[in-house]
């Protein structure tokens, strides 16, 4: 028996003021759970009833794949749960906005730490006994439906877990909130502030940097919020659900609910201690505690006004003037808005001009900061005795990447993971020619993103402008290039243990042969290409272009690639003693037809001096209008055998990557389309009806050129 | 006891209770008088624990009352809008007070109820105002704690109420020494009730007094006298607080006790003199001109 004035009687009795909630929650959870699942099996047996499945088994395991949809990790719960949390939050501490409440519960002889407790325990309660209502009505729909097995429980309780701190965190944010506030508007108002926040003040730097420093980069060090629930949940579910099983689910979700209850318990105990200062007589009121007005102000006043400001900057054509207008324009507005909201009193609107001048001068001098740089962020390059190593990436080779798991990563993720160069003296040296050099008197400007990862154990990320046309820039890439650091950290092919496991398919390619050779010369043209990356440097990439990709594949369409150069000998050895070597020289007698194209770029772009002027935007501009745009461009198909002869030996097959090589080496102002015979014996794919080609640069030949030549009466 | 002492409140640059300090003694019933915005309210709330003072200490039967349970346990606060649940009834409002209170008397409560002709399964949001409030006083009365803070409670209540819940009051104080401590801005509202009245105004104690001293030490003659010299005599070494004169009428209000002002009229040569009773209004009068201020203005409206 529970004495009259027990925690439970005081639990009781205040469920009695929540009933509404507990029917809110409570219906919420079944609707999402029962409706999910349903829906989730009714979509399998859809499929299953038009023939989806082969075998029993099959749709067995399809069944239950939706149950774990419905009832494990879901996209779909997050929002509910979010909007519960801030429900249950704001409805359980909401009597301290009330005056008449406040009365009543304050001057009844319970202890403010009980009245906490009983109504922090109870909202708990609410949602895990709506969250559990649910999921046990989703487990009877798969039950009754025969679509439950391990996995299913499994995933389950891990993603009841989850969604419990999920719910923690907001529900945690959500009664901070209700105690520094003092009616529901403002709660409303600040919870958002809190959850959004850093991503709002992130976006802001972010957006700062990338309008004014040249060397902004975020190739290796994203700006992740990392105080956000929501972010994480976003940008983690689907590698928890993807995960092989439970344990490499939880391993991947624990770290981060451990996170959660990390703030949670940091959130709570804010909450607690703004609760036991909070002043009764500030229900009502917009903010609980007098002393974080102007805090809060100032905190709000600066992103909003970079908001501002950015959307007058974009409609305004990118004027800076406006910029600055519209972000002082916007600060003043939200510290009037806010002096306002605070009394309730369109008369307070220039209340307190201290704070709103400190808000002023913090949105300029914030800008100042970024529009002239004031802590060198473009001129950054350290000191090479503070460089612990270094992750570089020169602009012109993309690949794809995996995880231990065959999960696919960014590149720019292996790079971090893998490249540790700790030559540092060439990529300083790098640094320093691309600070010094003249933006306009480069020949092929590329970017070069850096990673210095220095000893005192901060990271900095950067981006330079360099010129692969430069001997001096050639010969320090060839200094990085040539180091087992960066190769390790760019060619994933060469480290990777399991590169051999799992292999379902070899080819050779040159673009247009597809040569498959037996899976089991995996190691042998692995071990050949090694060898020939020995010769791997910066100017054999840049002068050269590849003569062919030797593709690994492997379940679930993953592919790795090795390019293969001229020079490779080992590599064209082995693929020739599998009769899979294709050079990229193509037999006129193996080809039906070949179609060029020229652009005549050079009337085009005349048009737009012309008309617009020679300004990039009013090119832009011109561009995005079609209506009196004029095609120049000139096709022409050659079919006869000679002049295909003529044509094929200066071409090259964009399918095949060009890596680092140089733009200008290509004839952008033509495209080629190659057609084989159908009859002849070249292996080509296929399953292509043409192969696209360039032109080698100035190797048009003058029967081309006259073929495809503009003139009007076309 | 209910011990105030240099009670401070200020709410943004509002000094709303500015070190008041009385004594509410037990057994008694204490009235507290001010205008609106006079700090009637918040010092009741202060003496609730509702509030904590900026300054100053409030102590119940030598316990300081803010979030302290034990203190709480021996008052009940009935605000000048009490709140009820939403879609309450009285027996509902019973049932979360007798949770709380452990002496709550559910009998008394459902018998005072009847009395009153309160429908204990009416919804209180049908309920008048006044009605609102006897419920409040009930279960105030029922909870049977030791203090009763009231405030304006008894403003709007009708005549018949009035009495009945005075009755109560004074059954309930003969019985277990219930102290009821009453705010109003209506000093009329507070004449036949109170003991005890503490004047306040802008946030300061203007004066607290008990009303059978006071009563004791005003008198208001009305006489007159047969010669100037009669008058001085009679007057003469005792604090005339007021005086006026229509005619050969004299209507005097004077300190001292009844017994010495009969013994003086008694020996001057007076056409005619009564020493007649002062109602609780010309009391504070008297007084509070003294200090310069004009009651009627602040009180009475």
């Amino acid at each position: 028996m529970t004495s009259k004035n027990s925690f439970w009687a005081s639990s009781r009795e205040n469920h009695k003021r929540r009933i509404w909630v507990w029917i809110v929650a409570v219906l919420s959870q079944l609707l999402v759970y029962g409706g999910m699942t349903t829906i989730y099996l009714s979509r399998i047996r859809g499929v299953y009833a038009d023939g989806g499945f082969k075998t029993p088994e099959g749709f067995k395991e399809g069944m239950c794949r939706a149950a774990q949809d419905a009832l494990g990790f879901s996209d779909n719960l997050y929002p509910i749960i979010f909007v519960l949390a801030a429900v249950i939050g704001m409805q359980g501490f909401s009597y301290l906005f009330d005056k008449r409440k406040v009365d009543m519960y304050h001057s009844v002889p319970v202890s403010k730490n009980r009245r906490f407790a009983v109504i922090y325990v109870n909202g708990l309660m609410i949602y895990l006994t709506a969250n559990l209502s649910g999921l046990i009505l989703g487990m009877l729909i798969s039950t009754a439906q025969n679509a439950v097995n391990g996995e299913v429980f499994a995933e389950a309780g891990l993603a009841f877990v989850w969604n419990f701190f999920f719910f923690l965190v907001f529900y945690h944010t959500m009664i901070l909130a209700v105690m520094l506030t003092g009616n529901r508007f403002v709660t409303g108002a600040l919870f958002l502030m809190f959850a959004l926040y850093e991503f709002v003040v992130s976006d802001m730097f972010e957006g700062l940097k990338g309008m004014y420093f040249d060397a902004y980069s975020a190739r290796y060090l994203q700006e992740e919020p990392k105080f956000s629930t929501f972010y994480d949940c976003i940008m983690n579910i689907w590698q928890i659900k993807n995960a092989p099983d439970a344990a490499a689910a939880a391993k991947i979700a624990m770290p981060l609910v451990a996170k959660w209850i990390g703030i949670a318990a940091v959130l709570l105990a804010l909450g607690w201690y703004a609760y036991k200062k909070r002043p009764s007589e500030t229900a009502g009121k917009a903010v609980a505690h007098h002393f974080l007005e102007p805090i809060l102000k100032v905190m709000v006043a600066i992103p909003a006004s970079f908001l501002v400001g950015r959307i007058v900057y974009d409609t305004s054509y990118q004027n800076e003037t406006l910029l600055v207008v519209g972000m002082l324009a916007g600060g003043v507005i939200l510290c009037a808005a806010m002096e306002v909201l605070y009394d309730f009193d369109i008369r307070s609107l220039f209340r307190h001009l201290l704070s709103s001048g400190i808000a002023l001068v913090a949105i300029m001098a914030i800008f100042c900061i970024f529009k002239w740089d004031l802590f060198g962020y473009d001129s950054y390059i350290p000191a090479q005795n503070k460089v612990e190593s270094i992750a570089i990436s020169a602009d012109g080779y993309y690949d794809s990447y995996w995880d231990e798991n065959r999960q696919y990563i960014e590149q720019s993720e292996f790079e971090k993971d893998h490249m540790f160069i700790t030559d540092i003296s060439p990529v300083l040296e790098l640094a320093e020619l691309a600070r010094q050099a003249d933006p306009e008197k480069m020949g092929e400007n590329r970017s070069v993103y850096i990673l210095y990862r220095l000893k005192s154990g901060m990271q900095k990320d950067r981006r330079i402008q360099v010129d692969y046309d430069d001997p001096a820039t050639e010969k320090l890439l060839n200094r990085i290039f040539a180091t087992d650091a960066y190769q390790k950290g760019v060619f994933q092919g060469m480290t990777d243990p399991d590169l051999l496991e799992g292999v379902t398919r070899i080819q050779y390619t040159n673009g247009p042969a597809r040569a498959v050779m037996p899976v089991e010369e995996a190691g042998r043209l692995r071990d050949a290409w090694l060898k020939d990356m020995e010769q791997f440097d910066f100017t054999l990439v840049r002068h050269n272009r590849p003569c062919g990709f030797i593709d690994f594949e492997y379940k679930d369409y993953n592919r790795r690639q090795f390019f293969v150069y001229d020079s490779f000998e080992y590599t064209i050895t082995e693929l020739k003693k599998l009769g899979a070597y294709y050079p990229m020289e193509l037999d006129a007698a193996d080809i039906e037809s070949v179609t060029v194209t020229c652009f005549h770029n050079e009337l085009t772009e005349q048009d737009n001096a012309v008309n617009y002027g020679v300004h990039p935007r009013a090119v832009a501009t011109r561009e995005a209008e079609y209506g009196d745009y004029t095609d120049y461009t000139v096709s022409e198909t050659f079919y006869d055998e000679e002049q295909i002869a003529q044509i094929l030996p200066h071409i090259y097959c964009t399918r095949v990557d060009t890596l680092w090589s140089r733009y200008k080496d290509l004839d952008e102002n033509y495209s080629v389309e190659v057609v084989f015979k159908r009859n002849t014996t070249y292996p080509y794919d296929r399953e292509s009806y043409y192969f696209t080609y360039a032109f080698y640069a100035e190797r048009v030949p003058e029967f081309v050129a006259e073929a495809t030549a503009y003139s009007e009466e076309r | 006891m209910i011990e105030i002492h240099n009670l401070t409140k200020q709410f943004e640059e509002i000094r709303a209770v500015d070190e008041v300090s009385v004594d509410i003694r037990e057994k008694t019933v204490f009235g507290l008088i001010g205008t609106n915005g006079a700090g009637k309210s918040t010092v009741l709330r202060m003496i609730a624990g509702v509030i904590k003072p900026d300054e100053g200490t409030v102590a119940v039967d030598n316990m300081p009352v803010y979030d302290n349970v034990e203190a709480k346990k021996r008052l009940f606060f009935i605000a000048d809008e009490p709140y009820f649940f939403a879609n309450a009834n009285a027996r509902a409002m019973e049932k979360y007070y007798s949770g709380i209170y452990e002496a709550f008397d559910r009998e008394e409560f459902y018998r005072y109820l009847e009395k009153f002709n309160l429908d204990k399964n009416r919804k209180i949001s049908t309920f008048s105002k006044g009605m609102k409030k006897q419920l409040a006083l009930l279960l105030g009365i029922c909870a049977h704690t030791k203090y009763i803070l009231c405030d304006e409670t008894f403003d709007g209540l009708d005549p018949v109420m009035r009495q009945g819940i005075k009755s109560i009051f004074a059954k309930e104080m003969e019985e277990r020494g219930l102290t009821p401590v009453i705010a109003s801005h209506n000093l009329r509202e507070l004449e036949d009730i109170c003991d005890h009245v503490g004047l306040l105004h802008k946030g300061g104690v203007l004066l607290s007094r008990d009303l059978e001293d006071m009563k004791c030490n005003i008198q208001k003659v009305q006489c007159v006298f047969s010669a100037v010299e009669d008058e001085l005599k009679a007057l003469n070494g005792i604090e005339v607080l007021k005086k006026e004169q229509r005619g050969s009428l004299c209507t005097i209000t004077v300190r001292s006790t009844r017994e010495e002002v009969e013994a003086r009229f008694a020996t001057v040569d007076t056409i005619f003199y009564e020493v007649l009773p002062l109602s609780l209004e010309e009391i504070f009068i008297s007084e509070t001109e003294v200090v310069g201020y004009d009651i009627k203005k602040l009180i009475l409206g």
